[in-house]
């Protein structure tokens, strides 16, 4: 008999424990991979729209909540004028209730700026131009709206005409509603006035140089503030708080696996006093021992890790269909979150198994055997 | 998760938003004048998503609307107006509510009914909410007590009492659950002659915008009614320039908004 088959035997001997205690750890690893797989899906959306429109530094007034505050679009003629900037575009974004539908990102564009580059029309054709009252959807928006080319969609009072169904390489711009930024200025109430200011920098542009354009842009603009398209995940609180809560959430999730673990290993060893004692007796140094309870304990842990893996992708794709969902976030189920959640597993496992195992390696042989 | 950053409040009185103060446990009186005072916020424009729902019969199809409300209020008047937007067959359709007692109704392409105070106690637009609850002010009203303290959604509440004692008012009491930190009523609930409950508003979400707090989300119910309604403001702006022609009946027509404001 190996040392493996010793701590396999030790698993299969009580198969309903094993299995609850199993169910455990999964569904607390099914969270980590759900809640972490949704909050990292959310940055890397907007890090790959980011990066498909070619934006290096964006600025905006983030003091008025979740979508920043409107200032005055001429803020951009003057950013444009500084040395390091090659070329600059503004865009008005809010959130707004469409219709019956939920929340949904409407985006109006300055036309001509960049941010239209990208957009590959997959059916219909592009709006003609900047006061043509027309719209473009997201493929990701026109499902969710339930639009087709020749609909119209009411923004605030005004009805727009669906021209096209674009694809923008990234959820967060499929899932949007894009038109003209005089149009939606036109249509909020906001004439004049703008939210965001995309920067594309000069090639070459060094790390210091990017601090000198921002520390620019802010005794041009007091109130507002350009941060780098690679930190704009990491600066954003709402990302921030995003990322705690899930983990969070999931740290409560693995420490009741934790616990469920280490109720079944000292059930375990409890259970095997006097097996322990033999194994003991017969020669079996202390460290052996624990590291067969740590053995068995992290086998719970990786196969409860795999399981909750299985289970955390299943649910994070049934979630990603629902209607709530549906266009807003594209769930990250990237090899690292689950590498990294089989790992905590078996860390769990290791850390679950630590005090069965000294208690144990504590054992005296002949009180074991005679119990 | 629903992420929105704008929106407003709306309860009893209406839409009303608080400035971010808190309060060390005032009087009745004190209080009620706060409020009052919070919600006389001049000019604003808000746009509103509101549901109504059989949540006895979950099948039953839900009526949503998208509402755009004009309002002015001041310490002696509130006008009021609300105009559908979608859906499509119903946009245009329009309320006018003033705090003197009279209204009107515009129903496109032409129908423009005025109506006294007689009618303030009809359904506004379909809802759980009468024309009465839109634009009365029960914080001004003369009779406030303090009923004790609650804690609602976590939050302690002092209960207000208000009783309209010599206003006009089809309620004979007006009970408001008040987080005195933020300044806004996280319940109300208004009774009618025999004491028996009519109308319940609970508050689902409070947002700080710009400084101020303002309700987010409300759900209306009436007891013995099986219909609900929820109303989820998505944008406000205050501050905005109305002419005395838009609160008139033909002033309904326009569904325009306003220029200005923040």
């Amino acid at each position: 008999m190996t040392f493996f088959t010793i701590v396999t035997r030790g698993l299969m001997r009580r198969p309903v424990r094993t299995g609850l205690t199993l169910a455990g750890i999964s569904i607390g690893i099914a969270a980590v991979v759900a809640l972490v797989g949704m909050a990292w899906g959310y940055e890397k959306s907007i890090g790959k729209q980011l990066d498909v429109i070619g934006i290096d530094m964006i600025v905006s007034n983030m003091t008025g909540g979740i979508m920043p505050k409107t200032f005055d679009a001429s803020v951009e003629d003057k950013i444009a004028q500084l040395p390091k900037i090659k070329e600059t575009t503004s865009l008005l974004m809010q959130l707004i209730s469409v219709e019956d539908a939920p929340m949904i990102m409407v985006s109006g564009r300055k036309w001509g700026g960049f941010t239209w580059h990208q957009l590959k029309v997959v059916e219909g054709r592009m709006i003609k131009d900047e006061h043509e009252p027309a719209v473009v959807l997201g493929r990701l928006a026109a499902e969710v709206l339930k639009k087709k080319v020749g609909d119209t969609v009411q923004l605030d009072s005004d009805e727009l005409n669906v021209v096209g169904i674009v694809d923008g390489g990234s959820v967060v711009e499929n899932g949007a509603i894009i038109l003209s930024l005089a149009v939606m200025q036109k249509v909020t109430l906001n004439e004049g006035k703008v939210n965001f200011i995309d920067i594309r920098l000069q090639p070459g542009t060094d790390k210091d140089a990017v601090t000198e354009t921002a520390a620019e842009i802010k005794k041009i603009f007091p109130e507002g503030r350009a941060v780098k398209a690679s930190e704009v995940v990491g600066t954003s609180q709402g990302f921030r708080v995003a990322r705690a809560m899930s983990w969070s959430t999931s740290i409560l999730a693995i420490t009741v696996g934790i616990l469920g673990v280490m109720n079944t290993m000292l059930m375990t060893v409890f259970e095997r006093t006097h097996e322990i004692g033999i194994l003991l007796a017969v020669g079996w140094r202390r460290q052996r021992v624990m590291l067969m309870v740590l053995c068995e304990s992290a086998l719970l842990g990786l196969l409860g890790g795999i399981l909750g893996v299985i289970l955390g992708a299943a649910g994070l794709m049934i979630m990603e269909t629902t209607p709530a969902i549906k266009g807003l976030l594209e769930p990250d189920l990237s090899p690292r979150l689950l590498i990294i959640s089989v790992i905590i597993a078996v860390v769990v496992g290791l850390i679950s198994g630590l005090y069965p195992a000294w208690r144990s390696s504590r054992l005296s042989p002949a009180v074991a055997i005679q119990s | 998760m629903k992420l929105v950053p704008f929106l407003t409040a709306m309860v009893g009185g209406l839409l009303f938003s608080t400035a971010a103060m808190s309060a060390d446990a005032p009087g009745a009186a004190e209080l009620a004048a706060k409020l009052s005072d919070l919600q006389q916020d001049g000019s604003t424009f808000i746009r509103v998503k509101m549901i109504v729902s059989s949540p006895a019969n979950p099948s039953d199809p839900k009526t949503t609307l998208q509402l755009q409300i004009k309002s002015r209020r001041s310490a002696g008047q509130t006008d009021v107006v609300y105009q559908v937007l979608f859906p499509k067959e119903r946009k245009g359709e329009a309320v006018l509510i003033s705090s003197s007692g009279n209204g009107a109704t515009f129903t496109p392409p032409d129908k423009l009914q005025t109506f006294d105070a007689a009618k303030f106690k009809e359904s506004l637009l379909g809802s759980d909410l009468s024309y009465e609850d839109v634009s009365d002010n029960f914080f001004a009203w003369k009779d406030q007590s303090l009923a004790g303290t609650e804690t609602v959604s976590n939050v302690s509440c002092q209960i207000l009492e208000s009783k309209p004692k010599g206003a006009r008012s089809s309620y004979t009491s007006v009970k408001s659950w008040i987080d005195t930190k933020r300044m806004v009523p996280l319940r109300v609930e208004k009774y009618g002659a025999g004491g028996q409950l009519v109308r319940r508003i609970d508050t689902s979400d409070v947002a700080n915008v710009d400084g101020r707090n303002v309700l987010a989300m409300l759900v209306i119910r009436r007891p013995g009614h099986a219909t609900a309604t929820e109303m989820d403001g998505s944008r406000i702006k205050r501050g905005v320039a109305y002419t005395d022609a838009d609160f008139t009946a033909e002033g309904l027509k326009n569904l325009s908004g306003p220029k200005g404001g923040e």
